[in-house]
This record gives structure tokens, sequence and C-alpha cells, in this order.
């Protein structure tokens, strides 16, 4: 499939009053067309600040880019002027942001707030736009959408106001859109009405989605395929079965088990123990090894590379090292691993590996 | 790159056991939240700059007095409209007693046979204005920080009863303080005048009247944001007084913010001494303040200029900055305000 | 079952009451807490399940009901020292862990609160060995006891929460959405921890969240509140594997689960609340459908119920 956007190397610094904080140090991913690409991690991960510096949207005075470079169809949005810039964003990539409430300008009506980018972005009329945006809200699955292009953000209902959200996004038919934990403010039963909008739309119009979220529930429903991020590198990239049936890094057998799943009763939920890193002082080596219970001595001393396990699947583990030991996997890992054709505990018919 | 993990010793690939106990050690310093902002204010040149400035102008205001020969109240008719003349540096031709007389610049000092030193020269009556200066400087000082402390102390008392306890006892409290601030300022401080005999303490009642009423919504604003934190809840469900929530929790807690104000109060109060006294409704002559002295250079500002030049400076000083330390503080107590 | 330890009557917790503004946070909701068990409390924001907590441990006061614990109703006006016992007998282990600390508190300090007030040490010494010991349940030690809550991070907060509340001995505990603020490989060890407590001192929790399952994990039963009220009280696996109030099957629908094959047939129901379709005079209240299970419901509704769950058996 054809890449839309192409993350190189990328390694961003942030200059606070403590002193540099190394926020990512080294990711590469690709994202292709039409696909959904989910990044996972915990706070402090960096998944937010790889996104934000795909838009450039990380304040000018304090970041830095160290390294790498952003392609978009062709172009290195790391050395865009502004102004360049600013004709990319809304347009050709937009963002999605987590709380509904503070992106939406709460003393202008929705319908001139949807208008906006359309008018700026894309030569209509005045009368052309506000037919777009009435179906945009149509399309959102807003009930009387011309009714309530007047009205303000507060009269909507967080669900709502994240469905006008997303209409503004998709205003201008982005390549591209970002979505910044866009479910996290909302209750359950509104999160999977937004998910499956969110899907619905995505076959509708055809745009690559990078979504970013810790909740690995949501990863599950939305995502083509995920990359799990710790410490500010990718630590393990592949398709959504992949990840979620033969993961391989130690951090996401970690993630995975400290789940509990509705059917099994667990006496004791796995837990990763201690705090993720401080990237004021990034740990030398795997920045995992120090909460790892698979760590081996060389993660202590080198960071490790990427392992290719398929095309589509690579870990930076040394686990994956010809010469490592072979380990055992958490139960719950195991238990996963047993559904996948390929891995090494598959238990159906097809035939595995081993 | 795959040569040189084929290179790797197989013995770095050994499982080594994490003691997961380190996992939670906290290796950055401790820090209070003082240390934390005294290292944040040192970083602000301009606030220590000041603190410095605010320091020598507070020490000299009582040291001055003291170190020049003249004192402040003696008039020595002979010696009046004096300009500065200061021993060192009358070499340089500045300072050295010259002024004009008819339109000739000429030694005032050797004219009217004085032979010793007013370093910030003389006013009409002869009183040495370098005395002068600093004694103003301190009775200006000495209201700002009386009127600042009065402030503080109703200010924080009746925003924090008004937001603690809330409800019925707020909306009466709030009422006040609306009917307060709905009468000129002005309009009190002449009633006052008319009624109390005009001085120091008149002044500090005339600034303090209406003044506590920004140090009381601040902090009822504080105290409501605080009363409701999951700390503050937290200490109510282990069963605290609520003497212990207030000084344990609350206090601590805008201390900062209370501190902020009061810097910002302190020149706010300064400048409407001078005002007041500038009018003719503050201290009464021979008494002086920065706002007396002030009034005085500026009725003879284009005979004697430094009469006027000295208080002024020393007022500009001030201000300037209590202003920037009020900034580096706040920035350095308080980093969200910042934007 | 086990005793009970607290009896929740009739609550109801309306604010700005007889104005048109009023909101009924809580509307009448009654339920009992056994001993040593954990009590799950789920709904969506603007539920009341907070105010419900918050209400028991009368951080509110109630508009109107009972709360019975150990056979004494803790909203009767009671004298200053009854007020303390109780305080030591029923803690609260709050959402953020950022705000639930206080800032210019150190560790030692916070954690100490509950023995200054109720004067549980008699010097300094003491005071610190017992932070200490509080400090190591809870899998910190000895050093962190000088540092300041900033220094911390989410998880090792909310660990600092659970010790300051467990330092009075407590029987009782209501954790209003202890996880929810914690990253997942977080959530993990907070949980763990709370149930190692329980098995270890015996505890009662009433679990508030909204995360369904962690609270299907660490709950024997769990509640369903919508809009003010109850909606369903069942035992934890019985609730999940057998909803019967429509409002919790579209709730429990709508959970995504890390497993990508169960999300690619997962089907949602939506919640209309007009399907009940109640007449003017019917009585709907909370009724036993099968034991231990209860759903608010009409008499027509119940007798449906009734037989549907007779049919599964």
């Amino acid at each position: 499939m054809e890449k839309i956007l192409e993350v190189k190397d990328l390694e961003l610094s942030f200059h606070t009053f403590a002193g540099e904080v190394k926020a990512i140090r080294g990711v590469n991913f690709d994202l292709l067309k039409g696909e959904t690409l989910a990044i996972v991690g915990e706070s402090g991960s960096g998944k937010s600040v790889t996104t934000k510096s795909i838009m450039r949207l990380l304040p000018e005075h304090s970041s830095e880019f160290k390294n790498g470079e952003i392609l978009f169809n062709g172009k290195d949005l790391t050395k865009l002027t502004d102004k360049e810039m600013q004709k990319i964003r809304g347009k050709d990539i937009s963002m999605i942001f987590q709380d509904p409430m503070t992106s939406l300008n709460p003393t202008m009506p929705i319908g001139k707030q949807i208008m906006e980018p359309i008018l700026k972005h894309r030569k209509v009329s005045k009368s052309e736009a506000r037919k777009v945006s009435i179906d945009l809200l149509r399309l959102v699955g807003m009930p009387k959408p011309e009714a309530r292009m007047k009205q303000y953000p507060h009269q909507f209902s967080g669900g709502q106001r994240q469905r006008i959200v997303i209409a503004i996004a998709l205003a201008c038919n982005p390549q591209i859109l970002i979505a910044d934990e866009p479910t996290t403010a909302l209750d359950v039963t509104i999160q999977a009405q937004i998910l499956e909008l969110m899907k619905d739309l995505q076959k509708k119009i055809d745009t690559s989605i990078i979504f970013i979220t810790h909740d690995l529930g949501v990863v599950a429903n939305v995502a083509d395929r995920v990359a799990v991020m710790y410490g500010g590198r990718i630590v393990e990239i592949g398709t959504v079965d992949e990840i979620f049936y033969n993961p391989q890094h130690p951090y996401t057998w970690g993630l995975l088990s400290s789940m509990p799943s509705l059917d099994t009763a667990e006496e004791k939920l796995y837990a990763i123990p201690g705090t993720p890193p401080d990237l004021l002082h990034p740990p030398k080596g795997d920045a995992f090894a120090l909460r790892s219970d698979y760590a081996l001595k060389i993660d202590l001393e080198e960071a490790p590379p990427f392992f290719k396990i398929s095309d589509t699947h690579y870990a930076a583990t040394w686990l994956l090292h010809p010469n490592a030991p072979q380990v055992e996997p958490p139960v719950a890992i195991v238990e996963r691993m047993k559904k996948y054709p390929g891995s090494r505990y598959y238990e159906g018919t097809e035939g595995g590996a081993y | 790159m795959s040569q040189d993990i084929q290179k790797i010793p197989a013995d770095s690939f050994e499982r080594v056991h994490i003691d997961s106990s380190q996992a939670e050690r906290i290796t950055k310093p401790s820090l209070s939240f003082w240390q934390d902002a005294w290292l944040r204010i040192r970083k602000n040149k301009a606030a220590i700059v000041s603190m410095f400035i605010l320091l020598f102008i507070i020490i000299m205001s009582f040291v001055g007095p003291m170190i020049s020969p003249h004192d402040a109240e003696t008039q020595t008719l002979t010696h009046a409209n004096l300009p500065p003349k200061v021993p060192g540096l009358e070499k340089l031709g500045i300072m050295d007693g010259y002024g004009t007389l008819a339109g000739k610049e000429v030694d005032l000092y050797e004219l009217k046979k004085v032979d010793t030193y007013y370093w910030f020269g003389t006013d009409g009556l002869g009183r040495d204005m370098f005395s002068r200066v600093w004694k103003g400087t301190q009775v200006s000082l000495f209201i700002a920080f009386a009127a600042a402390l009065i402030d503080m102390v109703i200010g924080v008392a009746y925003g924090g009863i008004s937001g603690y306890y809330g409800g019925r006892v707020d909306d009466i409290m709030q009422r006040i303080v609306e009917i307060l601030i709905g009468i000129p300022t002005l309009v009190i401080v002449i009633l006052m005048i008319l009624f109390m005999e005009p001085g120091v303490t008149a002044i500090i009642i005339a600034i303090t009247i209406t003044g506590w009423i920004g140090m009381s919504r601040v902090v009822r604003a504080q105290v409501l944001k605080y009363k409701n934190q999951e700390f503050v809840l937290a200490s109510r469900t282990l069963g605290a007084s609520n003497g212990r929530i207030i000084s344990k929790h609350i206090l601590p807690n805008i201390l900062g913010i209370i501190i902020i104000n009061t810097m910002f109060t302190i020149p706010g109060a300064i400048f409407f001494e001078a005002f007041l006294s500038f009018i003719g409704l503050g201290l009464q002559p021979p008494a002086a303040s920065l706002g007396t002295l002030i009034n005085d250079g500026n009725k003879v500002l284009q005979f004697q200029p430094h009469i006027l030049l000295y208080p002024s400076l020393i007022l500009s000083l001030l201000m300037i900055a209590f202003n920037l330390l009020g900034d580096g503080l706040r920035d350095a107590l308080d980093p969200k305000m910042k934007d | 079952m086990a005793e009970k330890l607290l009896e929740i009557k009739n609550l109801k917790q309306y604010f700005n009451q007889g104005k048109p503004n009023e909101v009924r946070a809580v509307d009448d909701v009654s339920f009992d807490i056994y001993k040593g068990e954990t009590l799950g409390l789920v709904g969506e924001s603007g539920c009341g399940k907070s105010t419900t907590g918050r209400t028991i441990i009368r951080l509110y006061d109630a508009t109107d009901g009972e709360v019975i614990y150990d056979g004494v109703n803790v909203h009767d006006k009671k004298s200053k020292k009854d007020l303390k016992t109780f305080n030591q007998k029923m803690q609260m282990i709050f959402q953020d862990p950022y705000a639930s600390l206080n800032p210019r508190m150190k560790v030692l300090d916070i954690i100490a609160e509950g023995l200054d007030i109720h004067g549980l040490v008699k010097n300094p010494k003491e005071r610190k060995e017992r932070v200490v010991e509080l400090l190591e349940t809870v899998g910190l030690n000895r050093e962190h006891a000088d540092r300041y809550a900033h220094e911390f991070s989410g998880g090792q907060r909310q660990r600092l929460g659970i010790a300051r509340a467990l330092a009075v001995n407590p029987e009782f505990i209501i954790a209003d959405e202890p996880i929810s603020a914690l990253d997942v490989s977080i959530q993990a060890q907070v949980v763990n921890l709370l149930k190692e407590l329980q098995k270890e001192k015996g505890l009662t929790y009433l679990f508030i969240a909204h995360d369904l399952s962690m609270v299907k994990y660490i709950s024997d039963r769990i509640g369903v509140m919508y809009f003010g009220k109850l909606v369903e009280l069942a035992p934890a696996e019985d609730l999940y594997n057998n909803p019967l109030h429509p409002y919790t099957q579209s709730l429990l629908s709508a959970i995504p689960l890390p497993d990508p094959n169960y999300e690619r047939t997962r089907v949602r129901k939506s919640y209309d609340p007009s399907v009940h379709n109640y007449q003017d005079g019917e009585e709907v209240t909370m009724r036993e459908i099968t034991p231990g299970h209860f759903v608010y419901c009409s008499e027509k509704e119940y007798v449906a119920l009734k037989a549907v769950s007779s049919a599964r058996v």
C-alpha cells in the first residue's frame, strides 16, 4: 500500500527549567493510505508529542527537533515555514483533541466554527460553505443539522461536541486525521458511539487515522496497526492481531497482562513494577529494562535495535537476538499466543512454527 | 547494523535480575515549595537587582539621617537653597555646589560662605535635603508597610471567613464589600481628613479603609478553590477541625498568593500616600514624606531642580523595584499565573 | 452472607433543593454492604455514584434517608466524640492523585495527619515509626517520608493516599475512582495493593469507578447507577453474565476489550429509557429477581424478568 506519511529517526527535546527533556528519542514509523495506526503508551511515553510534532503544534521556543524527518507527500514537515505549515494544518492533516469542551470556541456558533476551515482552505462562497457544513453535521450523525448550526457549544452534550469537533476536522477532507485520546473524556456508551462513527467515516472518506490512546480496548476496536511507545521510543509495531496475540516485547506483555479480562478471574493482576523513566535523565540501554522481569545484561548497556518478526511486525528487544535465551512470557500472554497461528504456543490445527 | 549485532558476545545475553525496590527510588533532591521558589527567583535577574535596591533604600532610610552631619529639621536660613555638593565628586564638575544665580553659573557655597557639604543640597529653609529625603523615605515606607500589613490582616480574615463558611455568611459579607467599593476612595479620604488630624495615622486609615478589599477578594477566590480540593476533603474525612484545615491546609497553600498580592499593595500604598501628600491632604509640614518633599520641590522646579529630583528618584526606584520583585515572586511562587 | 456493616436506606442528596436548578444527584437509593466484601458502584459521569460515596462519609449532609453503620445512623446529630470514632472507622481514597495530597506538606505529615487528629501516637519517634510502617505497607520506604508529594509519580501518590487512609485503622474504605487517573500498568499495582490489604486487614470496600473491567475484577457485588438511581445490584459474575436491566446491558455491551477478535463481533446495544413505558401510579422499585440479584423495575417488568431468568436456569 501507498505510504502517506513517513517519520524517520525523529528526535525531539524540550528545554525546561530543569534541563533538556528528551521526549522523543528516535521514532520511526510509516502511515499507509486508508489505515488506522494506533499509538499506545503511558503518559510521558512521547505518544502525544510525536503527533504534535507532526502538526508542529509544540511551543517553538522550548522544543527543538534534534534529528530526523517527517515526510508528508515528499515534503519534510520539520523544515517548512510557519506559513506553509498553516496551509497543511486543517487541510491535509487535521487533529481531534481529548477535551471537546476546550477545543471549541464557546462564544461562536458551531456552524461558523465548521465553516471557518472550509472558507479558509477551499475557495468556495459562504452559502456553499454553509451547505457543506450542514452535510458534515449530517455525516457525523447530528440530528436536525440546519437548526443546530446557530447553536453554541454549551448547548450540546459531551458526545455531540466531539461529533462537532470531528466534523470540523473533516471539513477539508484531510488525508490524515490525528486523534489524540478523542474518547478518553467520554463515558463508555458515548465512547462506543464515537468510535463507531470514526470507523464508519473512515470507510466513507478514505482518510488515514493516527489514533493515540492508552486504552488497549479502544485500540483493539479501531486499529489496523499498533505502535507501542515507551520512554520516547517505539518498542513494538505490528498489525493489531500481531500485537494482541503474538506480542514480543516485555513491555507489551506487561501492558496486556495488567488488564483484567472480563471472563477470567485471576487471583492477582500482573503489575509492571516501578514507574516510567524520567526523560530528563533517560536510562542507558533499554529504558524498560529496569522494570522488566526479562532484563538481559546487554539491556543495561545498549538500546536494542528493531528485530523483524514478520514483514509487518517489529520489536525492539534483545530477547529476539539469536543468542538470547528463550523466555516464557506471562501466563496471560501465553493464553493469547495460543490463538495466533505462527506463534510458538499456537494450539490450533493450522500448524504453527513450532 | 546486522554485522554489529552478530558480534555481541554471548554472555551479554545472560538474564539479570533487577531489584524492583530500586524502581521506587527518587533520585531528585528533595525540595520544599519555598526552596524551589527560591531557586526560580534566583534566576530572575530583575527581581534580584530589585531586591538589593530595596534593601539599600530601606537601610539608607534608617542610616541616612544619621550619617549626614546635618539634622533634618534644623533650619539654617543662611544656608537656604544650596545645590548639592559632594566631596570627591566636586572635582569632576558635577555636584560641585555651582548653581545659577541671576543667569550666571556661580559657586553658591563660596558666595554664601558655607564651608560644609550638603550632599543633596538644601531647601528654601536651609534644611539638609539628604537627611530630609531619607527621613521622608522612612515615613513613606512606614506608612506603606503598615497599610499593607493591615490590608493583609483584614483582607485575609474577611476573605477567608467569607470563602470558607460560604452560603449566607458569604452572601452578606460580599454585599457589604460591594457597598464599600461603590463609594469613591477619595470621598472617604477627604471625609477622614476632615474628622481626623492630618498625619501618619490618618493616612494609614485612609489607605486601608478600602484597600483590604482587593486582598479579601483574592483570598476568598483562593479559599473557595482550595476548600473543595481533595486533600482538604481527605482531611475532613479524617475528622480534622475547621481550625486545623485552615491553618494546615488552606493557609500554607494560599500564602504565596497573599505574599504576591502584598508585594503589589506596598507600592500602591507608597504612591497613594505620595499622591495624598502632593495634593495637600497628607502629612503637614514640618513632617516629611516623599510626597510632601515632591510637593515642595514641584513649586521651585525651575530654580532648584535638585529639591524635586532626589525624592522623585527614590519614589520611582521604589515603585519599579517593588513591582519587578512582585513580578518575580509571582513567577516563582505561582508559575501557573504567568500566562 | 456475612453480617451487614452498612445499610443505606432511601438516601437522597438534592442540590439547590426547591430552586429551579434543583439537581437530584442521588435519588432514593438503598443498599447494604456486608462485612469484608467489596461493593462496586458503576455508572457514567453525573450518575451520582461519587455523590453517594461522599454523602455516606458525611462530606455532604444528606437531604433525606439514613446511613446506618454498625447499627448507628451516622447522619444523626452526634457528639464530637462519636463523630471522631466514626471518622476513624470509615475512610476514603480519592480520585485525583495530584489534588489529593497537600503540596505544602511532607509525606510524613500527610500520612500522620490521622494519627495526630485522633491522638494515636504519643511522641514524634513513635509517629515516625508508624508512618514508615504504613509506607512499607504500601510498597514505599523510609526515604520517602521526608519528601514532598510533587516528587512522586501518580501511582506512588495514590499509594500515599491509601497509606493516609490506613493510618487510623479503618474498617470500611470508600475508594472514589482510585485508578481512573492512572496509567494502565500502574492501575494494576494499586488494585493489587487494595486486594492484598483487604485480605490482610479484613477491610470492607465501596469501590466507585467507571472502568467496568477493573470493577468486575475487584468487586464481589456490583451496583449500577443511572441518573441518581440504583438500577441493578447483583453479584459481580451474575451481573456480567446475566445483566437484566436494559441500561446495564447497554453499558456492558459498550466496553471495548483488548481482544481484536471479540471487538470485531461485539454488538453494541443502546438504551432508551422510554422502553419501560411506566404508567402513572405504577410502583417502580428494587425487586429481587433471583437471589441477590436486584433490578429497579415495575411489577409488570418483574414478572417478565422473573420468567426470563427462570427460563435461563
